[in-house]
């Protein structure tokens, strides 16, 4: 289901009343015009998956954050946010998942320049 | 007053490159940081710009304690985006080799869970001795100990070797025994079961929220479990038994575990007898390029850890985008929330008890 990044908190918070309280994954693509962040949530009880798409403009790449309803989604939060130059709105942390990494870069997106020297990616 | 510790990245009961800062208060745990990353190797980037065959070795050594099972959920997430059916044999062939696959490392668990509850070596040097059974049996089959490489498009390298199930069964037998053993063993050990019962409490609501999966979720009470509620492969027809159980502390988790185990000799040998008869070979590489059905493959396996997830986008010669949702990232990230107010010394009976790898957590 594709929908608008304004309403993803609310929409995820309304699955969530719904059933679906198990948060499987959250996984980004790039493809290159835009950016794409999937939700996977399930309903353990019916035995039921669903998933949530946004669709991100690569420029202005920002979702709010969803731990105040999924208190698992904090890591893969930061995990998509830092792989993907994703910025991940209103979380109380903003410690990057790879320590040394200085999160200037967005390694899974398509325009990575994989010759840049190590030493002027970490901090 | 707290005092912060550091504890790792390198620890024998870190099991990897984990670093835990940890803020103690005399004998108890007021927070624990995981600091991961420091087995990064960015394998969902380099698998982007290999083909699809290439990426195998890649996918194998995301966990290097269940290899086999890495490499097959990607074999299968590929047949998936390119319409591949596995052949009939094949099925059976990958539920038994999983299914070894899952006793091999529930073993290496068990063994090193003893060691850091104190049990130094007698059940580490067992349990590695039967694991090393196990894959010695697996070697059979491929010709590697650990590291395989044996799936193939629509099924396998090769097809069992002559005289494979005869000395399956009679391993599974021995397994039996072992496993009767190692129950008595350790359950009879006052220090082994006092120092995980009632330990790192995970109830059925937390543990949800939490995300956690595989054992540890089912040892909360959880009835959730990729083969029974998703079916894949022989699983179904087989008529497998999801193990849960509502204790969720460590000892709880050790109990799914070992029942985990008697369930997979009972499927492998199930599986064995209900062999079909035909070819498992899977197609050679060169023929492995067709043109992609689906754009979009996601894939879930119940891995021995927990559930794993693929999430294949699709190019003709190789994957355009590849997650791996792994399932120790999803319960190392609950460790936090699990350890918080526990003796320093628990710490590492919970983190045992997760059963984390470093190298799926990092990819």
């Amino acid at each position: 289901m594709k929908i608008e990044r304004v309403d993803l908190a609310a929409r995820l918070n309304e699955m969530r009343k719904q059933g679906y309280t198990y948060l499987v994954g959250i996984t980004a693509v790039d493809y290159v015009n835009h950016l794409e962040i999937i939700y996977f949530v399930r309903d353990l009880a019916k035995n039921t998956e669903d998933s949530i798409n946004v669709d991100l403009d690569p420029s202005d790449a920002w979702v709010p954050t969803i731990t105040p309803h999924f208190k698992s989604a904090d890591w893969y939060e930061r995990e998509v946010g830092e792989m993907f130059g994703i910025e991940i709105r209103g979380r109380r942390t903003d410690r990057l998942l790879l320590e040394k990494w200085n999160g200037k870069a967005a390694p899974l997106r398509k325009n990575f320049n994989w010759n840049e020297p190590y030493e002027t990616m970490i901090d | 007053m707290s005092t912060r510790i550091n504890i790792g990245p390198v620890h024998p009961s870190t099991h990897g490159v984990l670093r835990l800062l940890v803020d103690i208060d005399g004998d108890r745990v007021e927070s624990v940081e995981p600091h991961v990353g420091l087995l990064h190797r960015g394998v969902e980037k380099l698998v982007e710009n290999r083909a699809y065959m290439q990426n195998m070795p890649y996918m194998e050594k995301l966990d290097y304690v269940a290899p086999l099972s890495y490499a097959e959920a990607y074999v299968s997430a590929v047949e998936h985006a390119l319409g591949i059916e596995v052949k009939a044999r094949a099925v059976y062939v990958r539920t038994v080799l999983l299914e070894l696959q899952r006793i091999a490392s529930h073993l290496l668990w068990l063994g090193v869970m003893a060691n850091d509850l104190g049990q130094f070596y007698t059940v580490f040097m067992w349990a590695f001795r039967d694991r090393d059974k196990v894959l010695r049996l697996m070697e059979e089959t491929s010709g590697a100990r650990m590291f395989h490489v044996s799936m193939r498009l629509g099924g396998l390298q090769h097809d069992l070797p002559k005289g494979f199930e005869d000395r399956c069964h009679e391993l599974l037998t021995y397994l039996e025994k072992q496993v009767d053993k190692y129950r008595n063993f350790l359950e009879k050990n006052s220090v082994f079961v006092e120092r995980m019962q009632g330990v790192g409490l995970l109830d059925k609501e937390r543990a949800i929220a939490l995300g956690v999966t595989g054992p540890v979720l089912r040892a909360s009470g959880v009835n959730y479990d990729v083969r029974s509620n998703n079916p894949y492969y022989a699983y179904d027809a087989l008529g497998f038994e999801p193990q849960v159980r509502s204790g969720g502390d460590c000892l709880t988790r050790y109990d799914v575990r070992m029942m985990e185990i008697e369930e997979s000799i009972r499927i492998v040998r199930e599986a064995l007898n209900a062999l079909p008869e035909g070819s498992a070979l899977g197609m050679p590489i060169r023929f492995a390029l067709q043109a992609v059905q689906e754009r979009v493959s996601v894939v879930k396996r119940e891995m021995p850890r927990g559930e794993c997830m693929m999430y294949l986008v699709a190019d003709p010669q190789q994957p355009y985008r590849l997650h791996v949702r792994s399932p120790s990232f999803a319960n190392l990230s609950a460790l936090s929330e699990i350890a918080k107010g526990c003796k320093t010394a628990d710490l590492f009976a919970i983190l045992g008890s997760l059963d984390i790898v470093m190298g799926e957590v990092d990819r």
